[in-house]
């Protein structure tokens, strides 16, 4: 009679071996994918220039755009791209409303297919931002001159503050990016040159000066592990922008919008969480330095 | 119980019985292996099952989660290629990995690795809620079962990744672990019975040898000796045994002695009755005989000088007695022992005791005596002569026979008589029964001269005796 215990319980040992399934499905059974259903509301589609990363914009901008989705009565689509350049594309054919670009984009929109200035913000009581030089904390160097020989991280080939003035510098002594840094890349964000420089992949990196004070505020040990070793001249504040062809009611809308952003709570929330004091209408003028920087820096040599 | 498991133990115990010891070590040598074998197989394959089950559960868990993490960005920016390649190189990179698929946040399909098509029931079956790390099951396809993790991408916001882990792979390790385990059971199996054979070879020769020495001793030979080939309980055994052949030596010897003895003893019993027999005959012979004729010699001449018709007669009938009496006295001398025998051997004595015979009882004798010219030792002649006569009487004593014949024959250094009649033969066992003790007679005279004697009888069959004495 123990013998045969043992045996049942053997046996069940042995049967515990595989759980029982939760579902039965027939992986061969391969039917087409549904193409994606036409919505009845046209949304506002929404794109933000990857200043920073995907998921910091998705952080960052999504309060505001549902501060816009209900302002504006319809639904509001983030729409995100890799580069600067992409984000440009989407706004000349129509394919996004309006956009959150880089100055230096807007630079080379205005000029390529008259990319019309929608507003800016304000940040700080003020419209404008600078290029900041940032080194690991423990790296010696004290200027640009320093970093010869290093490996530094750019953000987007379009990038005001990312590029176009960190190569200015390199220029300035006479060098060229290639020649003056042992190895270059592009890390398409700003808060991803900021980490890049904090873990030592990059030996340095020229980076926003909102999206740095941002990101610190964020990552307070960011502020531990980087050194601000240089800050550029101020330029103007990265702008919202909508195509040439935008019809003039949605720019109504939109600028009204933006505008009287900060005198509702949900609007203040939205602002507070981009970092924003709120947004002003803003002129071409302001973005002149940099217009001459960008000329400077892509300069035929 | 306990009767039952007596009664289990006894039927074992015939069971068992029944094979020999070379089978029952070879049974026990290759149930053990195999039952190991087996037993650790199954239990080894059920124990790899269950960890190498959730070792892929963890796994399908921990690349979901990778692939949640670095399709994240690529779903935000709308790189599409690049979520495919993920996928793709996920599933190049996990051999394990049958499918990879990543939703949007409203479970349209962005990317997967199906192929031209997508089985539509598989988006329902798991899914996972924002706020969870990760949701995992066992989905039971066509192509075995298959662990399916929903990881949710960016808390969600950015859609859902689906990893499918199957089994296949696994089971087939486990499948090609069994076999080799098996394999190596047969293999073991088979150094087993190399092993056993030695085994059986090393414990049953010494029994082998005891089995012979027995078989020996049973037949008489007590100068057998087994070597203890081990300090085990068979060799034990075999000094048990030895010790035993050697009491039995001893016995067998004392025996012998006391057989030797009680042969003399018989011999000397058996010369002395014969001694005595011929001392008697010849006393009645030389003595009363004698004496019995000069009593008729002077009845004849009282007879012859006495007047008297009346005295003459009585006289006469006293003679006739006197000479009844000489002849019962001459009868019996001549029973006692026949002068004839000693005078002129075995040969003239047994014609003429069948020649009295045949006068006495109403039986008829026919005596042949070829090859027995010469005198033989008196010891033989005598023994012979008795195993005759014995027999004769019993023939006429209880036989009921018409006829009877003894044949003697000396020829090559022996003396063979057989003796048969047509009389009613008898039973041996009876015969024993009855403690009818002339047969043991005359069978002790024939052992005694290293002869052999055999009785042939069955009821209603006659008798026939066979002795053969060397001389």
């Amino acid at each position: 009679m123990r013998y045969f215990l043992l045996l049942i319980a053997f046996f069940l040992l042995v049967g515990c071996a595989t759980p029982p399934a939760a579902a039965s499905i027939n992986l061969s059974d391969l039917q087409p994918l549904p193409g994606v259903s036409a919505t009845a509301v046209k949304p506002l589609r929404v794109a933000v220039a990857a200043i920073i990363s995907p998921k910091g914009t998705v952080d960052s901008y999504g309060p505001l755009l549902d501060y816009l989705a209900e302002e504006l009565d319809r639904p509001v689509e983030l729409v995100q791209r890799r580069t600067y350049g992409e984000v440009n594309d989407l706004v000349q054919s129509g394919e996004v409303d309006v956009a959150f670009v880089c100055t230096s984009a807007y630079i080379v929109g205005q000029r390529d297919f008259g990319m019309q200035l929608l507003a800016a913000p304000q940040v700080m009581g003020d419209t404008v931002y600078h290029s900041l030089l940032i080194v690991p904390a423990d790296s010696p160097a004290q200027s640009m001159a320093d970093l010869r020989g290093s490996v530094f991280a750019f953000t987007d080939p379009i990038s005001t503050s990312g590029r176009n003035y960190p190569v200015w510098l390199v220029q300035q002594m006479g060098e060229t990016a290639e020649s003056f840094f042992s190895r270059t890349f592009y890390t398409y964000s700003h808060d991803d040159a900021i980490r890049a420089v904090a873990n030592h992949v990059a030996d340095g990196a020229a980076v926003d000066s909102l999206v740095y004070a941002f990101a610190l505020e964020r990552e307070p040990e960011l502020a531990q592990k980087t050194r601000v070793i240089h800050q550029s001249p101020a330029f103007g504040i990265p702008p919202v922008v909508v195509s040439p062809q935008a019809r003039p009611q949605l720019v109504a809308d939109l600028q009204a919008a933006l505008l009287q952003m900060n005198e509702t709570a949900a609007g203040q929330a939205a602002l507070q969480a981009a970092g924003m004091d709120g947004f002003v209408l803003i002129e071409d003028a302001l973005y002149q330095s940099v217009r001459e920087l960008e000329t400077a820096v892509n300069r035929e040599p | 119980m306990t009767i039952q498991n007596s009664q289990f133990l006894a039927r074992l115990w015939r069971f068992a019985g029944a094979f020999s010891v070379r089978t029952k070590i070879m049974g026990i040598v290759l149930a053990l292996v195999l039952l190991l074998g087996v037993g650790i197989t199954v239990q080894v394959r059920s124990v790899l099952t269950l960890a190498l089950e959730q070792r892929l559960q963890e796994q399908s868990i921990s690349v979901a989660r990778d692939v949640a993490a670095r399709a994240t960005d690529l779903i935000l920016v709308n790189d599409l290629f690049s979520l495919h390649q993920l996928l793709v190189e996920t599933q190049l990179n996990n051999p394990d990995v049958r499918y990879a698929f990543v939703t949007d946040s409203n479970g349209t399909v962005l990317a997967h690795t199906f192929g031209p098509g997508f089985p539509q029931s598989l988006l329902e079956i798991n899914t996972v809620a924002s706020s969870d790390h990760h949701h995992t099951i066992l989905l039971d396809s066509d192509e075995g079962l298959v662990w399916d993790t929903a990881v949710p991408i960016f808390d969600g916001k950015a859609g859902v990744a689906r990893i499918g882990l199957s089994e296949a792979g696994m089971q087939a390790t486990v499948t090609t672990l069994t076999g080799q385990m098996l394999l190596t059971t047969v293999m073991v199996s088979a150094v087993g019975i190399a092993a056993a054979t030695l085994l059986t070879w090393v414990v049953t020769r010494p029994i082998i040898e005891l089995k012979q020495a027995a078989e020996a001793v049973g037949q008489g030979d007590f100068q057998q000796y087994v070597i203890p080939w081990a300090g085990d309980e068979i060799g034990e055994l075999a000094e048990a045994f030895n010790a035993m052949t050697a009491d039995l030596a001893q016995a067998e010897k004392e025996r012998a002695e006391r057989e030797h003895l009680r042969s003399q003893l018989l011999e000397k019993v058996i010369t002395a009755q014969e001694d005595e027999r011929r001392r008697i005959a010849r006393e009645l012979h030389d003595e009363t005989g004698q004496s019995l004729t000069s009593l008729m010699v002077r009845l004849q001449m009282v007879n012859q000088q006495c007047p008297l018709p009346d005295i003459q007669e009585q006289l006469d009938d006293v003679r006739t007695l006197v000479a009844q009496t000489l002849d019962g006295v001459h009868n019996l001398a001549v029973e006692l022992r026949p002068s004839v025998l000693d005078d002129l051997g075995l040969a003239a004595a047994l014609h003429r005791y069948v020649q009295d015979y045949q006068v006495r009882y109403p039986v008829e004798v026919d005596l042949v005596v070829m090859g027995l010219e010469e005198r033989l030792p008196s010891a033989v002649e005598t023994a012979v002569y008795r195993i005759v006569q014995e027999s004769l009487t019993n023939i006429a004593r209880h036989a009921q026979a018409q006829t009877a014949s003894v044949l003697l024959e000396c020829r090559n250094g022996r003396i063979r008589t057989i003796i048969e009649d047509d009389g009613v033969g008898f039973d041996w066992d009876q015969v024993k029964e009855n403690g009818r003790l002339g047969l043991y007679g005359i069978r002790e005279r024939a052992e005694l001269l290293n002869g052999v004697l055999t009785i042939e009888s069955t009821p209603g069959q006659g008798t026939s005796i066979f002795v053969e004495v060397p001389l």
